[in-house]
Formats: C-alpha cells, structure tokens, sequence
C-alpha cells in the first residue's frame, strides 16, 4: 500500500517536473523568464504538498498497523444497558449540535446580510381612468401612482410616507412617524399624515369604495385630511373598543385653500381636532363602527380672523358573514359633516386680479353621504352612492349626485370599477361615466383603519 | 356639573378596576381555535385563553374587528399559526392595539410554525403565482404531526416568558403530546384506503394533510393561492380530472359550495366538505376532535359511505 502510493506520488511528481525542467532549462537567460520562475515555484509548493501527503500516509498506516494487532479474546462483553434519560438528553444534544454543525454554513450562506436589508417596504399604487362627462367630454385621467414606504424605525417607532405622482406633480401625500410603545395606550404621530377626522377623508383616492371622493368631503373638509401636525390618539383600556384623538395642525385638507401650510402662525390659527370613535358588535356578523370629529379653527385670516368650526358623524354598518367573508357581505357607510365659517357673499373671486372681497357672512352648511355596497362574490361588489352638500358660499344651491357602480377584482392587487353619476350641481346638470382600473405593486400591508 | 363630574369619575375608575381584577391569569390570544386548545392542553388554569377567529372563517379573512384590538392590547401572549397565514388580519390589529409586549420582535410573540419544515416554499416570489406565500404553505394546522410541532412552540414560548411555570409546561406538554401520538398512530391505521388517491381541492389548505396520510393533491379550484378561477381554468381542471381519473374534489367550508359541487358533478367526482381549524364544524371541538373529524369525512366519503 505504501509503496504503491510512493511509486503514484513520485510519477505524478515526475510528470509534473520534466515540462517545468525542461522549459526551465530551454529558458535559461541572463534575465530569469517570470514563467519559469513561476513553475519553480509551483514546483517547491508541490514538493512540499508532496512531503504533507508522505507524512499523512505514514500516520494512517501507522493506525491501520495499531487496529489490526491481534487483541485479547473479549470477554463476554455485557448487553450495554439502555442509557439513561439524562444521557439519552445529553446524545440527543449532541446528535443536534452535530447537525447544526453542518448545516450552519448553508443557513449561514442563506441568512448571509446584505446592504439593501434593513430598506423599508416599498409598494406602488397606480390608478388610472377613462372619464366622459356631458360637458367635458372624455378624457384618459392618469390619477396618480403612488409610492409606499414603510418601516420600523426603532423599538419606539415606525414611520412610512406616501409620495405620489399626478398630472398636478409629485406631491408627498404623507410621511409621518408613529410611535409603537408609549405607556398608557398612548400612540403620538407627526409629521404629515391624513387626520383623524371622519372615515372616508382618511382614504387615499384609490382606496375609496367608488371612483370619486363624495362631493361633501371635497367640498367640506378639502379632499383627502392631510395635515401637517401632530396627533395623540388614546385607546380606553376597557373592553369595549373606545378611541380618542386630539391633533393640532396647520390645517386640514389637501386642497383646503383657506390657510397656507408654509406661513407661520399664532396659535390661534392652528386647526385643533378632536375624536372619538368606537364599535358595536351586535353579533358575530352584525357590526357598527360609530365616530364624532371636531376640527376647530379659531381664525382663519382670510376670513376676517373668523373661527370655522367642522364637525362630523360618521356610521359604518358592516354584515359579515364569518364562513364566508370572502366572498359575501354588505358595507352601509354614511357621513354626515356640518360647517360653519364666515365667507364672502358671492365667494372668493377666482381671478388674482380681482380686489379680495369684503362682504362676509358667516355660513352654516351640512352634507352628507351614504353609500351601499354588496359583496355578491369574491369578484364583484356592486354599490350605490348618494351625495349631498349643500354650498359653503351664501346664495349658492346644493349639490346632488347618485352613483351606481360595479367593482370588478380579478385578484386582490387589481381592480376594475364602472361607475354612472347623475351630477345635479349649480351650473352642471350632466352624466358621468368612469372606467378605473388601479393595480398594487409590491408589498401592501392590511392596515387596520383602511376596513 | 360637580356631581356629573364624580359620576364620570367613578364609571371610569370602575372599568379600570375591573380591567385590573382580571389580572390573575396570564391572557392568551391566539389566532384560531386550535393554538387556543393547544394553549389550553398545556397551560391548563394558569392560562386564560381567548382565540379571534371561530373556526368557520378563512385563516386568509378573518375580519379586523376592533373588539379583537381591545382583546390584544390586554394581551400578555399572542399565540399565531405563522408563515404569513395571518397575513391578513394580524399586523394590522397589532398595530392598532398599541401593546409592545406582543409585537414580532418581543418575546410573547409566540410563532407556533418555527418547528414545521413547510411545503410548498416558492421558488420563486412573484405575484403571478398569486398570493404566494413566501414562506410555504401555511395550513400547517390540518397536520397532526405539525401540530405535535405546533404544541411543542407553543409550550416553549410559555416557558420563555413564565420560566416558573416549566415543569408544569413541559408535564403537561408531555401528556398532551403522548395522546396526540396515540391518535397520530391510529388515524396512520385507518388512512390506508385513502393512501393514493388523488384529489382536487379549492384552495392548497390540504396539502398537509394530505402528505401525511398519503394522498395526492392534484390541482387547486384556484387559479393560482387566493385567485378565484376563471372559465378556462375550470374547463382545464375539469379534462384533467377526467384523464387522470381524479375522483375526489375537496370543498374547504368557507369556500362557495356551488362551483366545487358542479366539478363534482361533471366530472363524477365525489364531494367532501372539510373545516380547516377547530370549530370549523360543531363535532370538531377541540383540535383531535377536527383531526378526527376530517379523517372520518374523508374515509367516509372515499370509501363510498
């Protein structure tokens, strides 16, 4: 054995060394070839790998040698005795450790860090419409994309922003910090977020149950409820589910146009809210989300340093069918929002040109909506939404609109939404179709208040 | 307004004291009835055990109530199949319900999947696969010997966070795991006619089940995991069944009855109704029971009974 080995070794050395030799003395020069020197040296690496395996062989014969030495007859060796459960513990420690041993360097490789690992959850929305309106024509809408990020921040906080893009530009629409672990139930956000004022005036567009966002919200609260702020929401710690929120903010509302977000203020031209919220279960299936908001503004500079005040009832009647939430149910949602605000007679002039006014008086307005919508399968969801608000500008008439829809989901991440609207406005008696078609890319979180 | 004023102040004083006086026992939460009876098995009275679904839902939509985030925020643990199978509901109640102790990163977060090697792990993680489970396939539940796992993680996390309560953890584990044994080794007797066959079901929540007593999934109703099919697809299964004599179709019960029962129907199919979690039907108590339960439907149903 160990002279075949030494004849293998001492061949495959020679093999290897006659080319090396024979190129090394063929290049034999006044200035040493850099190839050449190369192979002396591969040729002392292999000499000594060489001299490593001779050694090794030796040790392995050696042990061969010391276990086929004749042994004393054994002596009737005992049964060995089942172990005990301690040492059954112990092997069975050392059967996991082994284990571990060799599949740590694959779970390692899989767990292996990467520089991207701690980026935040990243999600994009698009949401796209064809539009025909009796007055306006048709027109494809590009309503918006809109990029989600999400993360924890620390053990204290997560935060998240909202950054979309619309024919208007790109706007963030929200990017706020939430704490996760204040004492008391307590939970502060701040930055820019929707406030908590009413339910649907916290959806994002896209997410509304129908094309567009009921006229009273547009109209009363300014679109969606962003604000720049801060927001201390305070859950009761009983049973029942009782919520309240206090916020203060430079204002609410998107396209709230009474207040500059970027022009400092006293305090009295802050807009402060207050809200609370909770939940009837009247059975497995039958539930009512009930909620109050008051948004107070104790001066609104355009307005002659009036006070605006707005409140708000919100009522959410969900049936759920628990064996069936898939694929069956019935959502009755309704607002209903009263303002109240000094405005100038005939409204704000549209043109700059045009000296502000002076006649005001002070306005008390309410509109609702109401909207019903079924769950027939998994894939549709017809409703129907009633609109009404009346004007915020004295000697203005209401406003009306009716509008079925059909919601079609061909999967959770994409839907398809016709919609009808009879628009009875002042100024505008006409029919409205929409065709919307939104998608979710990414990563899409079931957040809690978007139910 | 004084005497308005002390009235107020002592309702509040009185919910909050009857908030406190049910401090006693350690409040669980778990997400279905079968942790909770897990929990129950091996907690025993030091364990006040509460589950959110009832067992007739989909793990995938159970409702977000808010009377389950009054629940959580008085959670000390909270009990979770895992693998994403409360995708759906949980993080979202967890955030609303503002209690950091049971939050993923802290330690009463108790996910009963760790011990579970899952099927079904994608390859590869896109959205035209549907909604793809990125970790397996999480019906680990229907399982017994998952759920041997699942009681396992279960009693770990307890004795994680009440270190003084292990021996009587580990007892009771024990105890409960030797009877699960007992069960395992007969429902492994008695499943020997369903050893083989192959079967259609709505959604892959058999896939465990199926594995560990030798049937054969062999297609979904789904389209892809949480797509609903399209008339294409269903034409397709339906020649599939027929060519490869599939004659079995499989309805989880929060699934629509009609479509399942008309591939039964064209394709001389037999149709079993099965419950996914405990309670999902009244003989289906406690979580040997649904085990039980399931075994009887199916041999019932493949045996021609």
């Amino acid at each position: 054995m160990r002279s075949i080995a030494q004849v293998l070794i001492v061949g495959a050395v020679c093999l290897f060394s006659t080319p090396a030799f024979a190129q090394g003395t063929s290049g034999q020069t006044d200035t040493p070839d850099p190839s050449a020197q190369q192979l002396r040296r591969d040729l002392e690496i292999l000499k000594e790998q060489l001299r490593q395996m001779q050694e090794k062989i030796r040790q392995q014969e050696e042990a061969i040698e010391k276990l086929s030495a004749p042994v004393a007859p054994p002596v009737a060796a005992p049964v060995p005795a089942p172990p005990a459960a301690g040492d059954r513990e112990q092997l069975k420690q050392e059967v996991r450790e082994e284990v571990m041993r060799d599949l740590q360097p694959k779970l390692a490789a899989a767990t292996k860090p990467f520089p991207s690992q701690f980026n935040p959850a990243i999600g994009l929305i698009l949401d796209t419409a064809f539009s025909y309106r009796d007055h306006d024509q048709a027109n494809f809408d590009f309503r918006a994309a809109e990029l989600g990020l999400s993360a924890s921040i620390d053990p204290f906080a997560r935060g998240y922003a909202i950054i979309s893009g619309s024919p208007d530009g790109l706007e963030v629409e929200e990017a706020a910090i939430v704490t996760t672990s204040l004492p008391y139930n307590l939970t502060v956000k701040g930055g820019r977020f929707f406030a908590d004022f009413g339910r649907l005036s916290k959806f994002h567009d896209h997410d509304l149950p129908f094309v567009n966002r009921p006229v009273v919200l547009d109209r009363f609260v300014g679109g969606e409820s962003r604000a720049d702020g801060a927001e201390v929401s305070y859950l009761l710690p009983i049973e029942q589910y009782v919520t309240l929120t206090a916020g203060m903010y430079n204002k609410i509302g998107a396209e709230n146009d009474r207040i500059d977000d970027t022009v400092p203020r006293g305090l009295g031209q802050f807009t402060y809210l207050g809200r609370a919220a909770t939940f009837i279960n009247v059975s497995d299936e039958h539930s009512i989300d009930v909620g109050v908001s008051y948004a107070y503004t104790p001066q609104v500079v355009i307005e002659q340093k009036a006070e605006r005040h707005l409140a708000g009832i919100d009522i959410t009647y969900r049936y759920v069918p628990l064996s069936e939430a898939g694929y069956r149910g019935l959502v009755w949602g309704t607002e209903v929002l009263w303002n109240s605000e000094k405005r100038p007679v005939g409204g704000f002039p549209t043109e700059p040109t045009v000296p502000p006014p002076t006649d005001f008086e002070r306005r008390n307005a309410w509109g609702l909506y109401s909207y019903l919508e079924a769950r027939l399968t998994r894939r549709f969801y017809p409703g129907f939404l009633f609109d009404y608000a009346q004007a915020l500008d004295p000697g203005v008439s209401d406003t009306k609109a009716y509008s079925p829809y059909l919601t079609f989901w061909p999967s959770e991440f994409q839907r398809l939404r016709l919609q009808y609207t009879y628009l009875d406005s002042p100024g505008a008696h006409e029919n409205q179709f929409f065709l919307q078609w939104t998608a979710i890319l990414g990563s899409h979180a079931h957040g809690f208040h978007d139910r | 307004m004084k005497h308005f004023a002390l009235v107020l102040l002592s309702v509040v004083l009185m919910l909050l004291e009857s908030h406190a006086g049910a401090d006693a026992k350690t409040r669980v939460v778990a997400t279905i009835p079968d942790l909770a009876d897990m929990a129950r098995n091996i907690g025993g009275d030091l364990l006040e055990i509460k589950s959110l679904a009832t067992g007739v839902e989909d793990i995938h939509a159970v409702p977000m109530k808010p009377s389950f985030v009054t629940l959580l925020n008085r959670a000390d643990i909270v009990l979770l199949v895992g693998l994403e199978a409360e995708h759906a509901f949980l993080p979202g109640l967890l955030e609303a319900a503002r209690n950091p102790k049971i939050l993923p990163s802290a330690p009463a977060y108790i996910d009963c999947s760790v011990y579970v090697v899952p099927l079904e792990v994608p390859t590869r993680i896109d959205r035209a696969l549907g909604d793809v489970h990125p970790m397996g396939n999480p019906h680990i539940n229907l399982d017994p010997v998952a759920g041997k796992d699942m009681a396992r993680a279960i009693a770990d996390g307890l004795i994680r966070n009440y270190p003084e309560h292990e021996a009587t953890f580990k007892k009771n584990l024990a105890a409960y795991l030797a009877t699960l044994d007992v069960a395992i080794a007969r429902w492994q007797r008695e499943a020997t006619p369903l050893r083989g066959v192959k079967f259609v079901s709505y959604h892959p929540d058999m896939l465990y089940f199926a594995q560990r007593f030798g049937m054969e999934p062999a297609g979904t109703i789904e389209i892809r995991p949480g797509v609903d099919p399209t008339p294409g697809h269903i034409v397709a299964l339906e020649e599939r069944m027929r060519r490869e004599g599939i004659k079995l179709v499989v309805r989880e019960r929060h699934y629509p009855a009609g479509l399942a029962e008309t591939i039964a129907q064209r394709t001389g199919a037999k149709l079993v109704e099965l419950p996914v979690m405990v309670g999902g039907v009244p003989e289906a108590r406690d979580y040997m029971s649904f085990i039980d339960y399931n075994m009887r439907t199916m041999l019932k149903v493949v045996q021609g009974g």
